[in-house]
């Protein structure tokens, strides 16, 4: 029996229901400028928000100095504890050009109460439950990320690029506002089918999951169905940047090629050169071409110059 | 093009007169804490080829360490092991596929990880900075003793051969894997990738990437804190450790390391002692380090050191 799971017929429903919840409760945003990572050219503010449940969640907000509007990046939240205030490894500098916003969902740090998520744990919590999973709840958070963030005024709405993995694609795909995608699908691609071909976590989170609960494997893929990228990718307008594994990764180029080719808006397809130079370099000009930044090597790291 | 980086660049570190006092005392006091080590089997992650548990210890301050800890399944008799030490803002892995090539595998969380930050929690970012003033309180004077400590879980362990016991990981990890090589003789082989916390004081210069941002971030905050910075990190700094490395050690560096700059790989290098020491420096590598290629070296250098037979 195949993996490879379907549309759900009430896949918009699902979702529609999901983003009716979230909007009922208001973000209602608090601000504390945080002066020891404020530098000359940009300012940073921790920002609380409340999203579905209602859960109140915690990001990171950094304005450049001088007149804006300023192109956006959202870094939409990753699968892991730690938020950072932009991906180790990212020039401080990029803080100068660009309004950043770094959101951790429920269960990472800053907004781990009250639910603290483990790693690996957080990709099976509730995942035999489709109304009870517990990315129903990160998606929403991250859709409220990007809806704050475009309510701010330093933002140039036409430059907004969401960036992070397989949440970012399902971001742009379900809220407004994305101009952009930078996305590197690692979860939610044919999960059940591709898990079996690796013991790498987090894909092994499933294989665990499913080795320990074998009478819910169908429940497992049903939830799944609901997360699938295909069924996102043609709601995506934004011009997306997708990363691929280099040839023999889980996924790779040729996994996520369905979901390349089903992107309603332009995409750019990379496949990584197994190098954190050369395939951050190439994300980074990708970015500022789009956004129209013409000295990257101006803020890129000392390194990479 | 990138610039290209000097071998024989010099780094800033100099060992402070009372280096190995300070340790002394604080070995000392470590001593005085009874390990208490746990091991609690975790069938959701167990399968027929690995047997996984959740390990616990405890540390200096009487912290309580979790872990993680892998086993091949059904193996009888003593085997080699491997300490694996994470990232910076990694969290702490399953050491599956260590289990998997033969050795025991111990993947610890120091304290402030996910798991070990019910009595420490300094934070992300803030962990690099907690405390920097003061070596007697700095955050990593515990954490550098957390991972030491776990050389005691291993061999409080009868399916382990205590001599074969190694030491790996990478950026923070490689860094750790520098201390712990140093610190504990009961290490036979360590392999430190694009390690970190070695060249504190050069790499806030060199690179304005965080983690290392964070000390920027400080200094900039409090100006006049910088002399007891500076003084507070000579005693943590990896370079100050290197001369205590006796065991076979390769370390790897990627040229284009926008985190841990590899001019301050070079300078570690220079300064091991060790007399079985290589060094692979990756061109057209980030923080990577080349590991993709460089997993078949780690792998090989281990299986030569340890002998796993899996």
């Amino acid at each position: 029996m195949s993996d490879t799971v379907e549309r759900p017929a009430d896949f918009d429903t699902y979702w529609q229901d999901t983003l009716a919840a979230l909007a009922v409760h208001p973000a209602r945003p608090e601000f504390e400028a945080l002066l020891l990572r404020s530098t000359e050219f940009a300012t940073l503010y921790g920002v609380r928000l409340t999203s579905l449940g209602p859960y109140r969640l915690f990001g990171y907000l950094s304005i450049p100095a001088g007149r804006g509007p300023f192109p956006a990046i959202y870094y939409a939240p990753k699968y892991q504890s730690v938020l950072e205030i932009i991906p180790q490894g990212t020039a401080n500098l990029e803080r100068s050009r660009y309004v950043t916003f770094a959101l951790a969902s429920r269960g990472q740090r800053n907004s781990d109460t009250p639910y603290a998520a483990m790693f690996p744990g957080l990709l099976t919590d509730g995942i035999d439950d489709a109304a009870a999973y517990v990315f129903r709840g990160v998606v929403a958070d991250s859709v409220r990320g990007l809806e704050f963030l475009l309510t701010r005024p330093e933002v140039d709405p036409a430059r907004v690029v969401v960036v992070g993995n397989d949440v970012a694609l399902i971001t742009a795909a379900i809220a407004r506002g994305a101009t952009h995608v930078v996305t590197a699908p690692a979860l939610f691609h044919d999960t059940v089918a591709l898990a079996a071909r690796t013991r790498d976590y987090p894909l092994e989170e499933i294989n665990d999951y499913l080795r320990a609960f074998p009478d819910k494997r169908d429940a497992v893929r049903g939830t799944l169905a609901y997360y699938d990228l295909r069924a996102f990718a043609p709601r995506v307008s934004a011009t997306t940047l997708l990363l691929a594994g280099a040839p023999g990764a889980v996924p790779d180029a040729a996994a996520l090629e369905p979901v390349a080719t089903a992107l309603r808006g332009p995409v750019t397809r990379h496949v990584s050169e197994r190098s954190t130079y050369r395939d951050g370099l190439y994300t980074e000009r990708w970015m500022a071409e789009q956004h129209g930044i013409s000295d990257v090597e101006s803020i890129l790291p000392e390194h990479w110059r | 093009m990138p610039r290209a980086i000097s071998s024989d660049y010099k780094a800033r570190a100099r060992t402070p007169d009372d280096f190995d006092a300070f340790w002394a005392g604080v070995l000392a006091q470590a001593a005085t804490v009874p390990l208490a080590p746990e091991i609690v089997p975790d069938p959701l992650r167990t399968s027929d080829e690995i047997e996984v548990s959740q390990a616990y210890y405890t540390s200096i301050d009487h912290v309580r360490v979790a872990a993680w800890y892998c086993r091949p399944a059904g193996r009888r008799g003593r085997m080699p092991a491997i300490i694996f030490l994470p990232g910076y803002q990694m969290d702490p892995p399953i050491p599956k596929a260590w289990a998997r090539k033969g050795y025991a595998a111990l993947s610890i969380a120091p304290r402030g990880k996910l798991r070990s930050l019910a009595q420490f929690n300094p934070g992300y970012p803030n962990l690099l900075t907690h405390n920097i003033v003061d070596r007697h309180t700095y955050a990593y004077r515990g954490f550098y003793v957390d991972c030491w400590r776990g050389v005691e879980f291993l061999l409080s362990r009868p399916e382990v051969d205590p001599d074969r016991i190694g030491v790996t990981g990478s950026s923070q990890g490689g860094g750790l894997t520098i201390t712990t090589a140093a610190m504990r003789p009961e290490i036979r082989a360590a392999a430190a990738g694009a390690p970190y916390l070695c060249g504190f004081l050069d790499a806030i210069e060199l690179t304005h990437t965080y983690p290392y941002e964070e000390i920027n971030d400080f200094l900039r905050r409090h100006p006049d804190s910088r002399s007891a910075v500076e003084e507070t990190v000579e005693y943590f700094d990896g370079i100050n450790f290197a001369d205590r490395i006796r065991c076979p050690i390769i370390v790897n560096i990627g040229l284009q390391d926008n985190v841990c700059p590899p001019e301050t790989g070079y300078a570690l290098f220079n300064r091991i002692a060790s007399a079985d020491k290589r060094l692979y420096a990756y061109d057209g590598h980030g923080h990577d380090a080349g590991r993709y290629k460089h997993g078949a070296v780690v792998d090989e250098f281990f299986a030569r050191h340890l002998g796993p037979d899996a």
